[in-house]
């Protein structure tokens, strides 16, 4: 199963459409590198055919850049709207892998999306999961588009 | 007499797009309600005059097709139009949702020209 090329086409997807901030990839982070500087992270569960997690990390700067630009407003604070924001792209995002994934015969379903956001917290998910990595570049700086998955 | 359009998603952040998109696609409602779930929305039916319905699939309570479903076994508002504004269009759903009297449906993310194709057609 491709994942990285459908996580960037529907990431790319909402950039362009909705956000309207250009955003450029090289491609997954090598293996065993570590996502830095995220202190806010937005994630939603996926269940079907596979059992996944997509979450979109950053830091709180970046968060409130996406947030403003989506909403079209300037905003000083990580508060329920950047939140709320983060959210709902995570959301979409996932539902841009999920309708690639039906194409090729592979069924989904998406959770309620929650974000999270602090100085200092951790994300574990089981150990036998697997795991992609996306950094996006921003002119402001990056942001992570991650999916730990297990194939049933 | 102006038109009044209830948009119903458990994000603000997306209730407020919808109405940026409105206005950006030239469409006027006098008023513009909102409701955070399908519970809510069905409340908000019955107590004001409502012409059309901009509804996500996928919130917490009573999700889209929950409310469509409940909708349409009230007479006093099954005939409301509904538009699902959803990142779940897939062909099951959106045969499911129209079951249930769903007009039509807007896949997010999606651009104001895309809910003007959509929504033009009932006002």
């Amino acid at each position: 199963m491709e994942f990285a090329k459908k996580i960037v086409d529907s990431t790319e997807e909402i950039f362009n459409t909705m956000i309207f901030m250009d955003i450029s990839t090289d491609g997954c982070m090598s293996e065993g590198q570590e996502i830095l500087f995220s202190n806010v992270s937005a994630m939603i569960g996926l269940s079907g055919n596979f059992t996944a997690m997509l979450s979109l990390h950053c830091s709180g700067y970046i968060a409130m850049e996406i947030a403003g630009a989506m909403l079209g407003m300037e905003l000083e604070e990580i508060d329920a709207d950047v939140k709320d924001a983060l959210g709902e792209i995570a959301n979409m995002i996932a539902g841009g892998i999920k309708e690639r994934f039906a194409s090729e015969d592979i069924k989904l379903e998406l959770a309620i999306p929650t974000t999270v956001s602090g100085k200092s917290y951790s994300i574990s998910s089981p150990t036998r999961s697997n795991r992609v990595i996306i950094p996006f570049d921003l002119v402001q700086g990056q942001f992570f588009v991650e999916m730990k998955y297990s194939l049933n | 007499m102006g038109k009044t359009v209830l948009i119903v998603d458990d994000s603000t952040t997306m209730r407020k797009i919808v109405a940026r998109s409105l206005r950006q696609a030239g469409i006027d409602f006098d008023e513009i309600l909102e409701a955070g779930d399908g519970q809510i929305a069905l409340d908000v039916l019955r107590e004001n005059s409502v012409d059309i319905v901009l509804s996500d699939i996928n919130m917490p309570n009573m999700n889209g097709l929950e409310f469509l479903k409940a909708k349409s076994e009230d007479p006093a508002i099954k005939d409301i139009p509904v538009i699902m504004i959803s990142t779940e269009t897939g062909a099951d759903i959106i045969d499911e949702a129209k079951s249930y009297g769903a007009k039509g449906a807007v896949k997010k993310p999606f651009t104001p020209d895309l809910i003007n194709d959509t929504l033009g057609p009932l006002l």
